[in-house]
C-alpha cells in the first residue's frame, strides 16, 4: 500500500472510531422514545435496557479486561475484544493507538490543528525523552496494585478517562451553556430568535436530557481534561507518549510485532521531516534506533519521507524487536508504588473499621472489597442513571475509592424498578440484576431514618406525608401514625407522623429527594443496612 | 374569566427565567412544526355557565373481556359525542395521571386504553393536535414507557410532552391559598383541556381523583403543597378548569397509594366517570372507595368555593355499559 493511502486509511479509521465513541457516549442514557408494549407488561418487573452496545469501547481496552481478570478474577463480558486488540498489537504494533483509540485521536487533533510548535521546536519536541518511561511506571503501579486488590486502572485508562471527562464534565457543561444561550435567545425581542431557541431546545434535549445534569466535583474532572489536552501544545500526543498505561501495555506487546520500520541509510538526506511528523517520538530517522514500543503506527514518517528511505514491512520469520526503554527506576518504582497503594488505600479504615454512611453504592454493587477490584470509575453508570443520583465519590469511599459511584439523594434517587446502572457496568462491579431480583430479594442500598427535629409534623410545624406518599414498596416502608402534637403557637393539632420500617426500607432515597425540607432533608438515607455488606447492618 | 386573561395577568409576576416563554403566549405550541398556532383560546367551561345543567355519564364494563376503549367511546357518545367538547382545529391537551413508573395493572397510572380512546375521539372530532402532558414524579421516560403512554403516542400520533424545566412558568393562580406558582405551560396553552385521572388512595387527602390530578400540572416545590393539601387541590382545580373530566376507575388503588406497587392494592371497578363538574365527578368516584364525599376536605372546599356540587344525583345523569 502506498504511504498516502495508508495515512488516509488511518485518518478515516480514527474519525470513524471517534464518532462511534461519541455516538455511544450520547446513547448512554435512557432514550426519550423508549418503548414498551404495555399489554405485555404483566407485572412491575419490566426491564428497560439501552438500545446500543454502550460498553463496546470499554470491552475494547485490554487494560480493563486484564485488570479485571487479575484483580477481580473475572472474565468480563466482551473480554475477547480486548484480547483481539492484544493479538493485533502482537502482530502489528500499537495500531490501536494510531487507528482506533478515540482519546489518541483527540490528542492527535489537538496537536495537529494549527500546531504551536514549528520547525526546530517541533524537532526538539519530537525527540524521545526519558519522561516517556513514566507510562511504564504508571502501568506497572496500576497493574501490580490491581493484583494486590485495588484496581485503580480506570483512573488513567484512556477509554475510562475520556468517557468520564466527556460524560460528567464536558457534556453537562455544554448543556448548561446551551440552556443559557437558549434562554438569552428566547428573551430576545427578535421573534425569529424565539422560535429558533425553542426548536434548538427540542433538538438538543435528546442529547443533553430534558433536565440539567450535574455531578459532584465535575469541575475538577473538566479541569484535568483541559490540562491533559493543553499538554499536547508542549509535546504532541503528550498523554500517549508519557502517561497512557494502555499505550505502555501495547508497547510491551509490540516487542514481537512483525510490522517493522525499515530504514535505508543510503537514501536519507537528513531532512528530518520524518521526525517532525512523528506522533510517538519513536526516533524514525535513519541512523537512530527505531523505538518500536513508542511507535503509534501512524505512518506519518513513511508518508513524509521524500526520498523513500523509510518503509513499513512485514518481516518474517518473527524475531524480537528492540527492548522497550522502560528504565530500571520506572520498573522498580512501579512495583513499589503498586504494592503500597492497596495498603495505603486501606489506612483510612473504610474496609476494616468504619464505613462512611454517605457511601451508598448503586443497587447490585458487589461487597466493597470486590467492588474496588473491578470498578473502573469510568462514569458509565453515572451517565446512564435517569435521575442523576449516581455521582463520583470524592472522600466518601476513602482515597481508594476516589471517583467510584456513590448515590447522592439530594441530586436524585434510585428508581424502584430501574436497573440501568448494573446493565451498563462494563466490569460487573455493579451486577446486572433484573428488576425482579432488585425488588424481590430485595436489594437494599441503605436505610432511611427520620430527623424528628426538622420533620414538619414531628416538630409540629405542618402536616406532611410526602415521604410516605413517595415510598415505592408495597406495603410501604414508611408508615404513618396519627398523633396530636403541639404546634409552635402552643395549639394542639393532629398530624400523621412518619416512621420507618427498616425491614421494608430499601434505601432508594426518594423520600430524602422529595422531602420539602430542602438542603438537608428531614428524612435521610445512610448506607447501613445495605444488602451487599455483612458488617454494615443495623438489625439482628 | 377566560384563559387568555389568565395568561396576560402573568406579566405582573414575570421572573427572570420567564421571559422565554413569551413564545408560548404567542404560539401555544411545542414543536417547530406547530409553531404557528395563534393565541391560546379557551372557551368558558361548561360548568361555569349557569344556564346549562352539568351532566355525568357513568360507563360500566360488565361483560367478561370487554373492550375498555369501546367503553370510553360509549361514555363520550352518551354525553353527546366528543364534538360537544372539542371543535375542529383545536389543540387538545390531555392530562392523565402518569406520576409513577408502574405498569397498568397496578392502577398507579391512567389506563392507556382509556387514554388511547380519548386521543382517538379528539382526533376524530377534528382536533388539530392532541398532546399528552404530565409533570411526572418518577423519571418521565420510564413513566411514559411503562405506563403505556408512550405506546399510545406511537399508535395515535399524539405528542408526548416531557416536563422540561423550560416549560415551567410562574403564573398567578389567584387562589385562596396559592398566589404564584410554576405551572406546566402546555396545560394552559391548550384550546381544550381534558382531565384524565386514575382513582387512587392517598394518605393525606384520603383519595387522589380528578381535582388532585392538577398537582401533576405544576412544578416547583410541589411537595410543600401537602402542608395545606385541600385548599391547594381546589385552588389548582379552579385554575386549570378542564373542559371535561373523565375519571378512570377501571382499576382503582385502594391502599398504599398513591404509588401502590402490588396487585393486592388494586380493586377492579370497571367504571368510567365522565362529567363537566369536577366536584361531582370526584364525589361519585369517592363512593367507589366506600367513602362519603362530605367527609373529603377537597370536595367540601370545592363545593364551598363554587367549583361544583357534591350532589351528583342532581346532575343530568346517564349510564352506559358494554
Amino acid at each position: 500500500m502506498k504511504a498516502k493511502h495508508l495515512v488516509w486509511t488511518r485518518r478515516i479509521s480514527q474519525a470513524f472510531f471517534l464518532l462511534l465513541f461519541l455516538f455511544l457516549l450520547i446513547e448512554s442514557r435512557l432514550p426519550q422514545d423508549i418503548f414498551v408494549d404495555y399489554s405485555r407488561v404483566l407485572s412491575a418487573e419490566q426491564d428497560l435496557a439501552l438500545h446500543q452496545p454502550v460498553k463496546f469501547f470499554f470491552e475494547l481496552s485490554p487494560l480493563i479486561g486484564l485488570s479485571s481478570l487479575v484483580s477481580g478474577h473475572r472474565i468480563i463480558n466482551g473480554f475477547l475484544w480486548g484480547a483481539g486488540v492484544l493479538v493485533l498489537t502482537v502482530l502489528l504494533g500499537r495500531v490501536f493507538c494510531g487507528f482506533v483509540c478515540p482519546f489518541g485521536t483527540i490528542h492527535h487533533l489537538v496537536s495537529w490543528v494549527k500546531p504551536s510548535l514549528k520547525g526546530e521546536r517541533m524537532l526538539k519536541a519530537n525527540q524521545k525523552t526519558r519522561s516517556q518511561r513514566i507510562k511504564y511506571f504508571v502501568l506497572i503501579a496500576l497493574f501490580v496494585g490491581a493484583v494486590m486488590g485495588l484496581n485503580m486502572v480506570g483512573l488513567l485508562d484512556p477509554i475510562s478517562f475520556l468517557f468520564r471527562s466527556l460524560a460528567l464534565s464536558v457534556l453537562p457543561g455544554a448543556g448548561v451553556g446551551l440552556r443559557v444561550l437558549f434562554d438569552a435567545m428566547a428573551s430576545s425581542d427578535i421573534k425569529i430568535f424565539n422560535y429558533l431557541s425553542y426548536g434548538a431546545e427540542v433538538m438538543a434535549s435528546p442529547v443533553f436530557g430534558y433536565s440539567d445534569q450535574a455531578y459532584q466535583g465535575a469541575w475538577f474532572i473538566g479541569v484535568l481534561f483541559l490540562i491533559i489536552l493543553f499538554l499536547n501544545r508542549i509535546r504532541p500526543r503528550f498523554w500517549c507518549r508519557t502517561l497512557c498505561p494502555l499505550g505502555a501495555l501495547l508497547g510491551l506487546c509490540s516487542r514481537v510485532s512483525i510490522l517493522r520500520l525499515e530504514k535505508d541509510h543510503e537514501k536519507c538526506t537528513n531532512c528530518q521531516l520524518c521526525v517532525k511528523s512523528c506522533q510517538g517520538a519513536a526516533s524514525p530517522m535513519p541512523g537512530e534506533k527505531w523505538e518500536n514500543a513508542e511507535c503509534l503506527a501512524c505512518f506519518n514518517c513513511f508518508h513524509a519521507c521524500p526520498e523513500k528511505a523509510l518503509s513499513f514491512r512485514f518481516s518474517w520469520p518473527p524475531g524480537l524487536n528492540p527492548r522497550p526503554d522502560m528504565g530500571r527506576r520506572a520498573v522498580l518504582g512501579g512495583l513499589v508504588a503498586g504494592v503500597s497503594f492497596p495498603f495505603l488505600g486501606r489506612l483510612d479504615g473504610q474496609l476494616s473499621k468504619v464505613s462512611d454512611p454517605r457511601l451508598i453504592r448503586p443497587p447490585g454493587s458487589l461487597p466493597e472489597y470486590d467492588f474496588l477490584t473491578l470498578c473502573q470509575r469510568c462514569g458509565l453508570c453515572m451517565k446512564a442513571c435517569p435521575t442523576n443520583v449516581i455521582n463520583p465519590a470524592l472522600t466518601e469511599a476513602g482515597m481508594a475509592g476516589f471517583w467510584t459511584p456513590r448515590l447522592i439523594m439530594t441530586m436524585g434517587y434510585c428508581e424502584y424498578t430501574c436497573t440501568l446502572c448494573g446493565g451498563v457496568c462494563p466490569t460487573g462491579a455493579i451486577e446486572n440484576i433484573s428488576v425482579k431480583e432488585k425488588i424481590g430479594r430485595p436489594i437494599k442500598i441503605g436505610s432511611a431514618y427520620v430527623d424528628r427535629g426538622s420533620c414538619l409534623p414531628w416538630s409540629g410545624n405542618a402536616p406532611c406525608i410526602v415521604c410516605e406518599e413517595h415510598c415505592p414498596t408495597s406495603p410501604k416502608a414508611i408508615y404513618l401514625k396519627e398523633e396530636r402534637v403541639i404546634a409552635p403557637d402552643g395549639k394542639a393539632m393532629t398530624v400523621q407522623l412518619p416512621f420507618v420500617d427498616l425491614r421494608k426500607c430499601t434505601g432508594c432515597g426518594i423520600c430524602e429527594n422529595k422531602c420539602p425540607v430542602r438542603g438537608l432533608a428531614a428524612i435521610r438515607i445512610i448506607a447501613a443496612g445495605e444488602s451487599r455488606s455483612l458488617r454494615n447492618q443495623i438489625l439482628l | 374569566m377566560s384563559r387568555e386573561v389568565e395568561c396576560t395577568d402573568t406579566s405582573h409576576s414575570i421572573t427572570r427565567r420567564e421571559s422565554i416563554k413569551k413564545l408560548f403566549r404567542l404560539s401555544g405550541s411545542f414543536a417547530l412544526t406547530g409553531a404557528i398556532t395563534g393565541f391560546a383560546r379557551m372557551p368558558l367551561p361548561a360548568w361555569a355557565d349557569s344556564q346549562k345543567k352539568a351532566f355525568m355519564v357513568e360507563g360500566i364494563g360488565q361483560k367478561e373481556g370487554y373492550s375498555v376503549k369501546e367503553l370510553t367511546r360509549k361514555v363520550f357518545e352518551s354525553a353527546g359525542g366528543m364534538k360537544r367538547f372539542v371543535s375542529k382545529g383545536d389543540v387538545v391537551v390531555i392530562k392523565p395521571n402518569i406520576s409513577w413508573a408502574r405498569p397498568v395493572q397496578l392502577a398507579a397510572t391512567t389506563n392507556p386504553e382509556v387514554l388511547e380512546g380519548v386521543v382517538e375521539l379528539c382526533q376524530e372530532a377534528g382536533a388539530k393536535k392532541v398532546r399528552i402532558a404530565d409533570n411526572t414524579i418518577n423519571d418521565a421516560r420510564r413513566c411514559f414507557s411503562l405506563s403505556g403512554a408512550r405506546m399510545v403516542a406511537e399508535n395515535t400520533g399524539a405528542d408526548l410532552i416531557f416536563p422540561r424545566s423550560s416549560l415551567m412558568r410562574e403564573m398567578k393562580i389567584h387562589g385562596h391559598r396559592l398566589d404564584v406558582w410554576p405551572v406546566f405551560v402546555p396545560l394552559v396553552e391548550a384550546d381544550k383541556l381534558i382531565n384524565l385521572p386514575v382513582a387512587k388512595h392517598h394518605a393525606l387527602s384520603a383519595l387522589t381523583l380528578g381535582m388532585k390530578n392538577w398537582i401533576g400540572g405544576v412544578g416547583g416545590r410541589r411537595s410543600a403543597l401537602h402542608q395545606d393539601i385541600h385548599p391547594s387541590i381546589v385552588d389548582l382545580a379552579q385554575f386549570f378548569k378542564p373542559t371535561v373530566t373523565l375519571i378512570d376507575a377501571i382499576r382503582i388503588m385502594t391502599r398504599n397509594g398513591p404509588s401502590g406497587g402490588s396487585l393486592s392494592d388494586v380493586a377492579e371497578k370497571n367504571t368510567l366517570i365522565l362529567s363537566d363538574d369536577p366536584v361531582a365527578a370526584d364525589a361519585r368516584a369517592s363512593q367507589l372507595f366506600g367513602k362519603n364525599p362530605e367527609n373529603l376536605g377537597f370536595i367540601r372546599l370545592g363545593k364551598k368555593w363554587g367549583l361544583g356540587t357534591d350532589d351528583f344525583l342532581s346532575l343530568d345523569r346517564n349510564q352506559v355499559s358494554v
